[in-house]
């Protein structure tokens, strides 16, 4: 595509697979990915357009682009500010941070399963945003108490496995159990500070976008802000490491120093995630190795594991939103069920070919 | 995976019977100081003095009302306790899986989503008909794990463990998907779907017993098949033990016990998996002896659980299935360690 447009104008046919702009810069693009990422952002927002418009309160198409450049008035305007323009902001926000932390975990502990929902890190950041919210309101921010829990969840998970991130099977064992524990944290702030609410509960336990705020969407919008610079250093170092520790080393990306930058900056997505939207389960897991499985290419695709989370995000917002089955029902049981089913299948599916 | 160090039945040593008879001592003395800790202590102060005098019936009628009411959920978290455990030894003996557990491989949760579904959708009241409905529940998990969870190559204990809180976590969310759309069938339902003793009487306690016996008489006639089974297969053939119908019948047994325990207290986790850790640390090898002392201490993990539920934070309750998981999960932390390779 452009690659052979930006190389014909200059009448020297660039390499294949490359975007070329000017003969100075030569940048590796797949077809398949820039196909995949424009496929992905179209879906986004039609996801969008369909969480604005549809529904009882939703804004009619005919007046979606006029509120959308201002012109918004009486419902129209309080349904996109208050109602759902926040909630829509946020769900994207959160599904790239997820998205973005589950590849960059994965790709570090090079397994599918190392990824932040699994290993409880969720879990881990949900607690400790819990108990900033509920137990010390004021003094500790939300933000703040999800980073300590992840950062306490991961430390345990790191100490009781013995060998780190390495061993894939000890990491997803010591996970679900330190996953277990965080959950039985955040019951028990739920039921000591607000005692019966079971919306509250389920919001803090499984995560959820009700009634989110403008001010949870520039939280969201910051944490990617400052973290993406980031990641974008350390992915080719990630590329180059999934060749193995040897070959990394030799060609100069320290695998150690790769590795600990990667979890440090996925910890960090994530807690900002869960303290906008509670420890929504399974999109950290799913994105990447949907990503993965489109394009078929190596390396941690961490641009498309972004979109698809944000994607994924949105859809399962929609559903939540609009599904007439069960009414009310937040966010993160529907990522939880649907997510699951997508784990058992991967289970399924790597016996067959022997791997774990 | 696991390395079973088998003691061949008739050749204890008379010091190790005499360590077990003392452990198994020691084991009913706290039985009976969790059972005392459990009528003593609630969420409104009582004194032992105050027990005492409700005993003889000299205590006042608000007194007698306050401990009276703590019977029941004394009895539930003995029956409770016991089945979890007695069902968690099972299934790690019959898997030789250190990490098998009915709480961690969905079996519980199985069981809770049958129950749910036939309250809501079908109109099922009582304690009776939650015990018939956890059974198809918790067969239908428990094979279901065994599916996804199976690998090609032998077994792998992390495949099954992952299977089942993949399982699990998709219950769950059907769960919370139905209680929370249906808040007044689930009223009574609220704190079972943590897994809570209290608020339950002896009917509940009466419709579990039949459940509760069959599992445990089945457990206790197998104790000797499972040392077999312990040989591996070939082994176990020769010694006249039927490996199938051994596994079959143990694993028939556990989930007897899983589902008995999840209709009358909820999906507890953890109990199953901490109890056989403790018991083989104490008892060895031997499944008749781990099964017994399983029958003990998981009662008094279960009561320990639900004293600290109730006095941590005063007057409300904390629901004994969080208390178990603070004290369970670090079990399976404890059990990672020991794990070999990519097992």
């Amino acid at each position: 595509m452009t690659s052979t447009q930006a190389g014909g104008r200059t009448g020297q046919s660039g390499p294949k697979g490359f975007l070329v702009v000017r003969r100075a810069v030569a940048v590796p693009v797949r077809r398949v990915s820039v196909f995949t990422a424009l496929a992905l952002l179209a879906l986004i927002v039609a996801g969008s357009v369909a969480t604005l418009s549809l529904g009882r309160l939703g804004i009619p198409l005919a007046e979606l682009g006029e509120a959308l450049t201002g012109g918004a008035e009486g419902k129209n305007a309080f349904v996109l500010e208050r109602l759902r323009g926040p909630r829509l902001v946020v769900a994207m926000g959160t599904g790239c941070a997820l998205g973005l932390s589950g590849a960059l975990f994965q790709s570090a502990t090079r397994n599918p399963l190392g990824s932040p929902d699994v290993i409880g890190l969720g879990a881990g950041a949900g607690a400790g945003a819990a108990f900033a919210a509920l137990m010390l309101p004021g003094t500790v921010s939300v933000p703040l108490g999800a980073l300590i829990g992840g950062v306490l969840a991961m430390a345990l998970v790191y100490v009781s496995t013995g060998t780190g991130f390495r061993n894939p099977a000890r990491l997803v064992v010591a996970g679900i159990g330190v996953a277990a524990i965080c959950a039985a944290v955040t019951q028990y702030v739920v039921y000591a500070m607000k005692r019966d609410s079971a919306a509250e509960l389920t919001a803090y336990v499984n995560g959820s976008l009700d009634s989110r705020s403008w001010e949870d969407a520039t939280t969201i919008g910051l944490v990617l802000l400052a973290v993406v610079p980031f990641t974008a250093l350390v992915a080719r170092r990630l590329s180059v490491g999934e060749m193995g520790d040897d070959i990394s080393q030799g060609l100069g990306a320290d695998p150690r120093s790769t590795k600990t930058y990667a979890v440090v900056l996925a910890i960090v997505l994530s807690a900002g995630a869960v303290s906008v939207a509670g420890p929504i389960a399974f999109i950290a897991l799913t994105a990447p190795q949907i990503a993965k499985r489109i394009t078929r290419a190596s390396g941690p695709h961490l641009l498309l594991a972004s979109l698809t989370g944000a994607l994924l995000m949105v859809a399962a917002d929609l559903c939540a939103q609009q599904l007439p089955l069960f009414e009310d029902l937040p966010v993160g049981i529907y990522t939880m069920a649907i997510g699951g089913a997508y784990l058992g299948y991967l289970l399924t599916r790597e016996r067959r070919k022997g791997a774990l | 995976m696991a390395t079973v160090t088998h003691v061949p039945p008739g050749s204890a040593s008379h010091r190790g019977t005499a360590r077990r008879v003392f452990a198994m001592i020691a084991g009913l003395a706290v039985l009976v100081l969790a059972v005392a800790a459990s009528v003593v202590f609630g969420s409104s102060t009582t004194s032992v003095g105050d027990v005492a005098d409700v005993l003889s019936g000299t205590a006042d009628a608000e007194i007698t009302t306050i401990v009276e009411s703590r019977y029941p959920r004394t009895a539930l978290g003995v029956l409770a306790g016991l089945c979890l455990a007695v069902a968690g030894t099972l299934m790690q003996g019959v898997t030789r899986n250190h990490l098998a557990e009915p709480g961690l491989l969905g079996i519980n949760a199985g069981a809770s989503a049958s129950i749910v579904t036939a309250t809501a959708f079908w109109g099922a009241t009582g304690s009776t008909a939650a015990m018939w409905w956890a059974l198809p529940g918790a067969l239908v998990a428990g094979v279901a794990v065994q599916i996804i969870g199976s690998s090609g190559s032998g077994r792998s204990q992390v495949r099954l463990v992952l299977a089942g809180a993949v399982l699990s976590a998709v219950l769950m969310a059907y769960i919370q998907a139905v209680t929370l759309t249906k808040p007044q069938v689930f009223d009574s339902y609220r704190y079972w779907v943590v897994g809570a003793l209290g608020g339950r009487d002896f009917d509940v306690l009466l419709s579990m017993l039949p459940f509760a016996g069959a599992g445990l008489l089945l457990a206790l006639l197998l104790g000797h098949s499972l040392n077999a089974l312990a040989l591996g297969d070939a082994t176990a053939a020769s010694l006249g033990a039927n490996p199938w119908a051994v596994r079959t019948g143990g694993l028939f047994a556990a989930t007897l016990l899983s589902a008995a325990a999840t209709a009358a207290v909820g999906p507890i986790a953890f109990v199953g998996l901490a109890v056989p850790h403790i018991v083989r640390a104490v008892v060895g090898a031997d499944f008749r002896w781990q099964i017994v002392f399983s029958a003990v201490a998981g009662p008094s993990l279960m009561l320990a659980a639900d004293v600290v539920g109730r006095v941590v934070m005063r007057p409300q309750e904390l629901m004994v299935g969080i208390v178990t998981a603070f004290v369970g999960a670090p079990a399976l932390l404890i059990a990672v360690r020991r794990m070999r390779g990519n097992a």
